[in-house]
């Protein structure tokens, strides 16, 4: 399979520049940030914390959505032609403790910010979005509560070994998927090959409203999977492990509840941004464009792209992010060298620039 | 028309990323693929086809697109006079000529014109992730087409009202 082209925008391998850029993060934005800098010359090495390039495109998404071949193929050009070196299983240390966010039992090796800094002429941070929001109901930390990262996530890293990796035990069970996205859809339908026993599939909103389409939900209902729609969460019930859901859904008079007897919850309802040190970088003032330039953090040669900065969204969001963050970052570059930042006019806000917002 | 080139999306396989879209924007500064879906959630990228009988072109009165050697109908800004008739943009079955708030005010896909003078292809072929947009002659099209491709283009074009179908 053809790769996903990440040095699109050069024909050939540029001649090297000798300039030195690290990328935090092989995702989605990491990943085309490394390919427009490759194109550049630039000399890029690109650290993550997973075994393999590709974050959530990867790890996240199943196989059958985005061919694995073709993330591998384009990882592995960017090695070959764009000279990039991929430091896997690395973390740059730390948003918080380890082990918080998924993934983070792969790492063998933590490196600090300061070190990167130093070594690199100018690093990006694109960590993307990894902590799973939380149902914040009663029962949420039992044995068999999961969020959809957790339970999808194993399902793809088991493959390349790791030992602290284990498959969610389904078979036989019965599971809860909470979320109408394509991470729930997702979770229903691994349940289901991984041989669950029973799957309810719940939602707040109707059908028509669910944001994975009234298509992949009648894929999921032909496969067996019970959908309950409008209905939400209370509690889960059980002692040191789940034995049930009591759930709201309106009824004749207002709300009615009632029990599921399900042993497995899933709640999919998204992840939030974990980018390191996000106060002392100042994100929030990048995010809105509250800076002076272009995807630069508080710290100069230290950029941000992609869900890091602005939580999670579409892969076509965050190639894009990275894209652009890429050229700021050569731009800045470029001036430094020739010495000229001063004459830069750094009085106006990026927020102002006409290319901001579009 | 054998020979010539065009892009082919298999809608089974387009999982709505919008990457092609990001990509053609960076690329092109507007983007000339947008992303939709249909109610029921089948995701739907509004691209230019190309078509061998184009509808837009013949909609011009100036003469304003015409195809190129390898295949591509282009925009000749310098002949469109961003008229306020936006004929080309009501002609095109596909939705794939778009309006925008620079230049002539139309945007469409020239397979990457620019791209192609130097040897490269589309932008977006490159970089979907899940190789759902090929640039591929047209006679190949049929040999590309699958069970599933077949069912989701039926569920689009239940949304598109092709002219003289």
């Amino acid at each position: 399979m053809d790769p996903i082209n990440f040095t699109f925008l050069c024909a050939e391998p540029a001649m090297p520049i000798g300039r030195s850029v690290g990328i935090i993060g092989a995702g989605p934005s990491g990943l085309a940030a490394t390919g427009y800098l490759s194109c550049l010359g630039y000399q890029v090495e690109v650290y993550d914390k997973l075994p393999k390039p590709g974050g959530l495109m990867l790890f996240g998404i199943p196989g059958y959505r985005i061919p694995k071949e073709r993330i591998d193929a384009g990882a592995r050009q960017l090695e070959r032609q764009g000279g990039v070196i991929f430091h896997t299983h690395t973390k740059i240390c730390c948003s918080g403790p380890l082990h918080d966010e998924e993934g983070d039992h792969f790492c063998r090796e933590i490196l600090g910010f300061g070190d990167m800094i130093k070594k690199h002429e100018a690093i990006m941070i694109c960590t993307g979005s990894w902590r799973s929001r939380k149902l914040c109901i009663e029962g949420e930390t039992l044995a068999g509560v999961f969020s959809g990262l957790e339970f999808l996530f194993p399902i793809r890293a088991v493959k390349y070994s790791a030992p602290n990796v284990k498959l969610p035990d389904v078979a036989g069970k019965r599971v809860a998927v909470i979320g109408a996205g394509h991470s729930a859809v997702d979770v229903a339908h691994s349940a289901i090959h991984l041989g669950a026993e029973q799957v309810f599939h719940l939602y707040r909103r109707t059908m028509r409203e669910a944001p994975c389409g009234v298509y992949e939900i009648e894929q999921l209902q032909a496969m067996g999977v019970q959908w309950l729609d409008r209905t939400t969460p209370v509690r889960i019930l059980g002692q040191d492990r789940v034995e049930g859901l009591e759930i709201s859904r309106p009824g004749a008079h207002g709300p009615e509840l009632t029990t599921l007897p399900v042993d497995i919850v899933v709640a999919a309802i998204g992840e939030t941004a974990t980018p390191p040190f996000a106060k002392e970088l100042g994100l929030e003032n990048v995010r809105k464009g509250e800076v002076r330039w272009l995807h630069m953090t508080a710290i100069e040669n230290v950029f941000v792209a992609g869900d890091a900065l602005s939580g999670p969204s579409k892969i076509g969001k965050a190639v894009y992010s990275g894209l652009r963050a890429a050229r700021s970052l050569a731009n800045w570059l470029d001036l430094k060298a020739q010495d000229r930042l001063d004459a830069y006019d750094y009085n106006d806000l990026v927020v102002n620039d006409a290319g901001f917002r579009s | 028309m054998s020979g010539q080139k065009t892009l082919y999306i298999d809608y089974s396989l387009c999982i709505g990323c919008e990457t092609c879209e990001y990509v053609c924007r960076f690329t092109n500064d507007t983007s000339r693929i947008h992303m939709t879906r249909t109610r029921d959630g089948v995701m739907v990228p509004l691209y230019c086809r190309h078509c061998e009988n184009p509808k837009c072109a013949n909609a011009c009165p100036r003469g304003a697109l015409k195809r190129d050697k390898d295949g591509a109908i282009v925009l000749q800004p310098m002949l469109c006079r961003g008229c306020q008739t936006k004929n080309c943009i009501l002609a095109c079955p596909y939705s794939a000529m778009f309006e925008t708030d620079r230049g002539v005010m139309v945007a469409k896909c020239d397979m990457c014109a620019q791209r192609r003078q130097v040897g490269m292809g589309p932008a977006c072929v490159e970089m979907c992730p899940c190789a759902a947009i090929r640039y591929v002659e047209r006679d190949e099209i049929p040999d590309l087409e699958t069970e599933k491709s077949r069912q989701a283009c039926e569920k689009v074009m239940e949304h598109l009202k092709l002219p003289g179908k």
